[in-house]
């Protein structure tokens, strides 16, 4: 049940983006700041080592306790957050350094302050910078993810999504809104689970949730990124559009 | 005969409340009364900002549909046809202004809120590789609540297969211009929105990510009054210029000249 699924996803309980990199990678170094109007904790961008070289990790941070829950306005993702992912995907293209994104996250963020910041410029700037990064890139749905917050952070080579994760164009709860008194339940209409998007062919793999969990995603992570890292900057690029034109319009 | 008026003579304006005649609404729809500006179809704003009949519109695409049907959807669809008289909320073609060339796009928000879904975006891709191949300038009309919900996943990846074509459009030095116009929200304003050299707003549209309501719901803050204006976006520096629907034909040809 898609209930249920959000319950779990949401859970403080549920693999949370901190334990991944703290698990995948050695010698972490955390970005501080998008360089001038302050530091969004609600997302961390860092570098270090995973499979013998320095990759960049993006993670989103919903929290745990209700203390960090606040610090991190519940990984809703700022300006300034996106602006330091930004400044992270410069110097991955600089320092030629694969990019992971973990992703679980509400919306990016809605208040009056992320408005006036440039919400809409800086999550277009990183929809941009993925796709035009010269390394690969590869998006882990822990998680939920939805509409441009989310699509910026996987706007990849590769999407993987845990067994229990959820992308989508809205909220649940928005789509909801419009399908008003249905028996059904919403996935039965919109393909969001991983499963369908693996079908559909959004996702590339999906990683079953057991007590192994983060064990298969490193070894998807080093499957996926060992062919990846084979492709020229012009193949990883033009991979990225053909992937998802091919989604969009498939006669085109 | 009927001694009441003809439907559709007679529009009340949505600020002032005021019964006006649609002579007295004019071609560019703005109150007589308060100034308030209608929200302008697709056509209209072809005319606006095109000189005479010089509209080409593009060769027609294949037709695709997503894969999975969400309820209600086909008969919103049909409605929004039926109003709107056209297929889709975006239209594109060459258009001919002040002696200029140039690809012009325009949203419809009388069409399902001009949101994108994957004809629209298909269309857009259309424009954008048009102009590039036609080297022409690029001018988008945009007014959209952004992505559509009832296609789901497919509508969100609109977003970076727009902004995409829409990089490589500048990327071959073409002069791209948006004129953002009520309402520009949620993935139309994250992605392609800002993405031209030049962005325009007409005076008096929402300009945001977000939605007001949701903003409400999740913040608890009280929104200022000038929240998502163009005025305020303007103050902010988002904007290049904030410009009077009376003014824009002139502001087009003045951008177009330069370039």
């Amino acid at each position: 049940m898609l209930k249920d699924q959000l319950k779990q996803i949401r859970s403080s309980k549920r693999l949370s983006a901190a334990t991944v990199i703290t698990a995948l990678t050695t010698d972490f170094f955390a970005l501080h700041g998008d360089g001038y109007q302050g530091d969004d904790p609600a997302v961390t961008v860092g570098f270090g080592r995973f499979m013998r070289q320095t990759v960049l990790m993006i993670g989103v941070n919903r929290g745990a306790t209700i203390q960090q829950r606040l610090a991190y306005h519940f990984g809703a993702v700022s300006p300034a957050g996106y602006r330091k992912v930004n400044r992270g995907l410069k110097q991955a293209a600089k320092f030629h350094w694969p990019v992971i994104s973990l992703i679980n996250m509400p919306g990016a963020a809605a208040d009056v302050a992320a408005e006036r910041t440039g919400q809409s410029q800086a999550i277009a700037a990183t929809i941009r910078q993925m796709g035009q990064l010269p390394v690969p890139n590869i998006a882990v749905f822990l998680g939920e993810g939805q509409s441009g917050g989310a699509l910026a952070l996987a706007n990849c080579n590769r999407i993987l999504m845990l067994g229990n994760s959820l992308y989508s164009v809205a909220s649940p709860e928005a789509v909801q809104a419009i399908l008003k008194n249905r028996r059904q339940e919403l996935t039965a209409y919109l393909p969001m689970t991983a499963p369908q998007l693996l079908k559909l062919g959004l996702a590339d793999q999906v990683i079953t949730e057991d007590q192994h969990t983060v064990q298969r995603l490193q070894r998807a992570l080093t499957t996926q990124l060992t062919e990846l890292q084979t492709w020229s900057p012009a193949k990883l690029k033009q991979q990225r559009q053909a992937k998802y034109l091919a989604l969009v319009a498939p006669s085109d | 005969m009927s001694h009441f008026p003809k439907k559709g003579l007679w529009q009340q304006c949505p600020r002032c409340h005021r019964h006006v005649h649609r002579l007295e609404w004019g071609q560019l729809r703005i109150c007589p009364y308060c100034g308030y500006y209608l929200r302008l179809t697709a056509k209209q704003r072809i005319q606006q900002l095109t000189t005479g009949n010089d509209f080409i519109r593009l060769p027609k695409l294949a037709e695709h549909t997503v894969p999975f049907t969400f309820p209600g959807y086909q008969q919103k669809l049909a409605q929004a046809r039926e109003k709107t008289g056209l297929k889709e909320a975006f239209v594109a073609g060459q258009a001919q202004l002040a002696g200029a060339t140039f690809i012009l796009g325009v949203m419809d928000s009388h069409f399902m809120m001009g949101t994108l879904n994957i004809v629209v975006g298909a269309r857009l891709r259309q424009a954008i590789e048009t102009a590039k191949q036609r080297k022409l300038p690029l001018i988008l009309v945009i007014a959209s609540g952004g992505a559509r919900m009832q296609e789901g996943i497919l509508s969100l990846l609109q977003m970076n297969t727009v902004l995409a074509a829409y990089d490589a459009l500048n990327a071959a030095g073409l002069f791209t211009l948006n004129i953002l116009t009520d309402p520009t929200m949620g993935g139309v304003s994250a992605s392609f929105a800002f993405a031209a050299d030049i962005v325009l707003a007409e005076a008096g549209a929402t300009i945001g990510f977000a939605g007001k309501r949701v903003i409400e719901a999740t913040s608890h803050e009280v929104l200022p009054t000038d929240f998502q204006t163009a005025d305020s976006l303007y103050r902010q520096g988002q904007l290049d210029a904030v410009v009077q629907r009376s003014n824009l034909t002139a502001v087009v040809s003045q951008l177009l000249r330069l370039h």
